[in-house]
């Protein structure tokens, strides 16, 4: 890899080549598969993924180089001096259709029931580089349907194509060699190494390198077709990490989130407990408003909200206490902090959230909250924990919350309550007024990571029910508490805290993303 | 007729005679706003026609379109390539057949297969081209003789109309919403005795179109309601983009067929009618004449009918036998990916012309190179046709509007879209 080459050499090594006869220049190191992605020459590929190590088993990269006397996998060769390539001579395009012959030869009739159909990369290749009749009218090697390798994950070993993608992520991305390969030939196939099971954390990005639909995901299986889906760029909200997602969504549900490239945050991956973390969004919701436990308009329940928290800070402000969650987005966050601080006259903000759990070296943080950084650069250094919260509620110091996003953990014994919440649970039992808050999937807005990165989330389905985002919630509350300030949009607030948190000055809002439909897109497939 | 008679019939005549009356005699007349359409039985396909009108006698005229509006371009946009052919099925509702064809050539030009259609399909599109333009000059001219009362005619040609109509069902399986053209090609082949029925046909709507020429061609009623009625000159024609039997009848001697042949057109021997005056008994003249001539291109098509295939084997453009789609996987593949897709036409632009029922029927589209097309516009020729109605109606009596609008056969579905 160049990374080991000093880095000096690295720089200054290039080489001078010829690729479909224009002259190039590229940085030694490159493989020629790379160079021809740089300079726009298609070069299809099974095997080869940019994340992972290049076997080169599947030959679908096969190119020409003069004074060669057969093709070259061009995923494992690296470029070199005056080497001339050639992609799309006769010679080449044949080879190519050959290749896909032979993949295709074993390959069942499966794409009406098969999930990965109109994201398939046998499809597409298929259909770029071969789109003719078969000739071959033999009967097909047969091999099980339907092997549970894993937790989450079904094989399917007729539609293997045998390229190895999933073995390299389990050995090379989860460092543990779950699956290998059995047999020779037409028989070969995929199969869990003798006495383990496809059990890793990370084991769900073997269905996304999967080219075809061999691997699929038990969550996913089944629920709805490629071409249905409309993906929006997003950021996962299962731990500080802040991987890079997309959400895929059908019908105003979320179907599954996959990893989007980021090479500075989670390069091509993620982890399977973040896959999964879109079930609540679809999970026991708040729906409305609700006043002393019976459902009621949003105008009536911020009115009671209002006087509830006026009473109590007209009372003292002192003994107000706003709770806000790492959980939510820093746009939330700033708008409730703005509340307590100008409307509740109280400096009383505690931080909730999820508890700490396990975490490893590859991506997963023991904190599970996505903004946790969010929360302490927005708030400063007078944020207080929960371990505060509950000293002061021993103390009998705090009798009045406003309880944001998180549970705080009992809420009995407090003279006021307001609850914005976007699930059913105690706090929303036990408080007077609870407010339906729209969870991250359904919000434009941003997290702070770990790494103090700020980045975008995109709304990808209506919020459930009549819940709101938070900063929406937050300005009504101060409007109905008499605040002479509003926000039209998210974004509004975002460049908002970035003109007054001076840790945040100079974050990006980006452009807003559309989401695309997976048909058409061209992107997948 | 005693002088008092007499003057009660001036009146009625309006304006024109009016004028030649002394001026204290005059009866005063005051422009009135008359309202035809959007619902009205002569405004065939929905079109509302503002007219201000001084007795009988029309001094302006608002024609006002987009009561059938469909949004076909919209819905193009968000339909695979091959899901558009419905919808051009409903442009030109009375040739479908040429919406087909016309919008099938302009994609296969972008997709350079346009050389390359077997010949079969192609003679096959010109068989199924000309019926359908004899069923458009069929339903202009009874629903036109219809409205100047003669009935007789009407039934006639209606009659005729079903017979071609009948055939056309028999190879496409619907009888006025065709979508038998396929890119590549066409969906089937001709059904075993589709010639020899369609000889048959031809000789029976000769006859019913002689008798309708006898029956209109010469009638003193008929030619009086046409003659002289809404002249476009030549130049008007050119200016204001008239095509087809309305820019014919006018001098104007353009026929896409003719001057840029497309299809196999350049093999058959056929003459273009071209009308002197430019009146409405010129547009109806030039049809009638269109309709034998367009016999002649099915005769000399029938006699040349090429066998082979009838769709291109091209398996990412044309979808493949369905047995092979169930037992390999390689046509199962091209099935999804056309289907799902949808054929993947290469980034560019082109404009496509052919020569529609009414006129150059243009279609300009452009991809950018995914299953959509990116834009996929329509040049009606009707709508040229319309727009020109506010320039020749005025002058005119409320009872040309009628047999003008009739012969201008403005088609909703067309000039909509």
């Amino acid at each position: 890899m160049a990374g080991e080459m000093p880095a000096k050499a690295a720089a200054r090594a290039s080489v001078k080549m010829v690729i479909d006869g224009q002259p190039h220049e590229f940085p030694a190191g490159l493989t020629i598969l790379e160079a021809c992605q740089r300079v726009g020459s298609k070069v299809p590929f099974f095997c080869w993924h940019p994340g992972l190590s290049a076997p080169a088993v599947c030959r679908q990269c096969l190119v020409e180089i003069k004074g060669f006397p057969k093709p070259i996998p061009s995923c494992y060769t690296p470029v070199a001096d005056k080497m001339e390539v050639i992609t799309n001579s006769p010679k080449v395009l044949d080879v190519r259709r050959q290749m896909l012959e032979f993949t295709l030869l074993n390959h069942p009739i499966d794409c009406p029931i098969c999930d990965k159909a109109g994201e398939c990369l046998l499809q597409k290749h298929y259909f770029d580089w071969d789109a003719r009749l078969a000739r071959n009218d033999g009967s097909k090697v047969r091999k099980a349907k339907v092997v549970d390798v894993g937790r989450h994950i079904v094989l399917d070993q007729e539609r293997c194509i045998l390229c190895s993608r999933c073995i390299r992520v389990c050995n090379e991305v989860a460092r543990q060699p779950d699956l290998v390969m059995a047999f020779r030939g037409d028989r070969q196939l995929l199969t869990t190494a003798p006495g383990r099971r496809l059990d890793n954390p990370y084991s769900l990005n073997t269905v996304d390198v999967c080219p075809v639909g061999a691997l699929t995901a038990k969550d996913f299986r089944f629920s709805m077709r490629a071409w249905e889906i409309w993906a929006t760029p997003s950021v996962c909200p299962g731990c500080a990490t802040g991987c890079n997602i997309e959400i895929h969504a059908a019908r105003n549900v979320i179907r599954r989130l996959i990893p989007r490239l980021n090479p500075a945050v989670n390069k091509y991956w993620m982890c399977d407990e973040g896959r999964l973390s879109y079930k609540p969004v679809h999970e026991n919701r708040l729906a409305a408003p609700i006043v002393a436990g019976a459902p009621t308009s949003w105008d009536a329940a911020l009115a009671e909200a209002a006087r509830l928290l006026a009473q109590a800070r007209d009372k003292s402000p002192s003994t107000l206490g706003v709770v806000v969650s790492a959980q939510m987005t820093n746009e939330e966050i700033f708008a409730f902090s703005r509340l307590a601080t100008e409307q509740l006259r109280t400096s009383k903000i505690y931080l909730a959230g999820a508890s700490e759990g396990w975490c490893d070296d590859v991506l997963v943080s023991a904190d599970k909250n996505p903004n946790t950084t969010g929360a302490k650069l927005i708030v400063g250094p007078s944020l207080r924990t929960a371990a505060d919260l509950k000293q002061d509620r021993e103390a009998g110091v705090v009798t009045a919350l406003l309880v944001v996003g998180g549970a705080a953990d009992s809420c009995d014994s407090l003279q006021t309550l307001v609850v914005v919440a976007s699930h059913q649970g105690p706090p929303v039992a036990a408080a007077q007024v609870a407010l339906p808050l729209a969870m991250w999937a359904e919000v434009d807005g941003s997290f702070t990571n770990r790494q103090a990165k700020v980045q975008r989330l995109h709304a990808a389905i209506a919020p459930a029910g009549q819940s709101r985002p938070g900063w929406e919630i937050a300005a009504r509350l101060g409007r109905a508490l008499g605040a002479a300030w509003a926000y039209a949009d998210a974004k509004q607030v975002f460049s908002e805290t970035c003109d007054k948190i001076t840790l945040l000055s100079g974050a990006d809002w980006g452009t807003a993303e559309m989401p695309v439909q997976l048909r058409f897109a061209n992107s997948r497939g | 007729m005693d002088d008092s008679s007499q003057t009660a019939r001036r009146v009625v005549m309006g304006f024109g005679d009016a004028a030649n009356l002394p001026d204290d005699d005059e009866l005063p007349t005051e422009s009135m706003p008359l309202n035809m359409g959007p619902s009205h039985p002569a405004m065939h396909g929905t079109v509302r026609m503002v007219l201000e009108v001084e007795g009988e006698k029309i001094r302006s005229a608002d024609v006002q379109i987009g009561f059938l509006h469909r949004c076909f371009e919209k819905e193009a946009e968000n339909a695979t390539w091959t899901q558009i052919f419905p919808y051009t099925d409903r442009l030109n509702y009375v040739s479908p057949m040429l919406c087909n064809v016309g919008y099938a050539l302009a994609v296969e030009k972008l997709l350079d297969i346009d050389r390359k259609i077997p010949a079969r399909a192609q003679f096959i599109r010109v068989i199924v081209g000309e019926i359908s333009r004899i069923t458009d000059h069929l339903t202009c001219l009874a629903a036109s003789a219809m409205e100047l009362a003669a009935f007789t005619v009407f039934f006639y040609l209606m009659k005729a109309r079903e017979w071609l109509w009948e055939l056309l069902e028999e190879v496409s399986g619907a009888r006025l919403t065709h979508s038998y053209v396929r890119i590549g090609g066409v969906v089937a082949d001709l059904t075993d005795d589709f010639c020899p029925k369609l000889r048959d046909v031809l000789r029976r709507c000769r006859a019913a179109i002689a008798d309708a020429d006898k029956l209109l061609t010469g009638n003193r009623i008929f030619r009086d309601r046409m003659d002289g009625i809404a002249i476009i000159t030549r130049d008007d024609a050119i200016g204001w983009g008239l095509t087809g039997p309305v820019g014919r009848s006018a001098g104007l001697d353009y026929d896409v067929r003719k001057d840029h042949p497309y299809l196999v057109y350049d093999r058959f021997d056929f003459d273009v009618p071209v009308g002197s005056k430019g009146d409405n008994f010129d547009r109806y003249a030039v049809r009638l004449e269109e309709m034998r001539q367009s016999m002649r291109i099915l005769e000399q098509a029938m006699d040349l009918l090429p066998a082979g295939p009838v769709l291109i084997n091209d398996a990412r453009v044309a979808l493949p036998p369905k047995r092979e789609v169930y037992n390999t996987i390689e046509s199962m593949i091209a099935h999804f990916k056309l289907i799902m897709d949808g054929i993947v036409v290469p980034p560019g632009e082109i404009y496509s012309f052919t020569e529609g029922g009414n006129g150059e029927l243009g279609f300009y589209i452009v991809s950018d190179g995914t299953g959509q097309p990116w834009k996929c516009r329509v040049r009606p020729p009707c709508f040229a046709h319309t727009a020109v109605l506010n320039k020749v109606l005025p002058g005119l009596f409320i009872a040309d509007v009628v047999p003008t609008f009739g012969m201008i056969n403005m088609i909703g579905g067309e000039c909509d879209r």
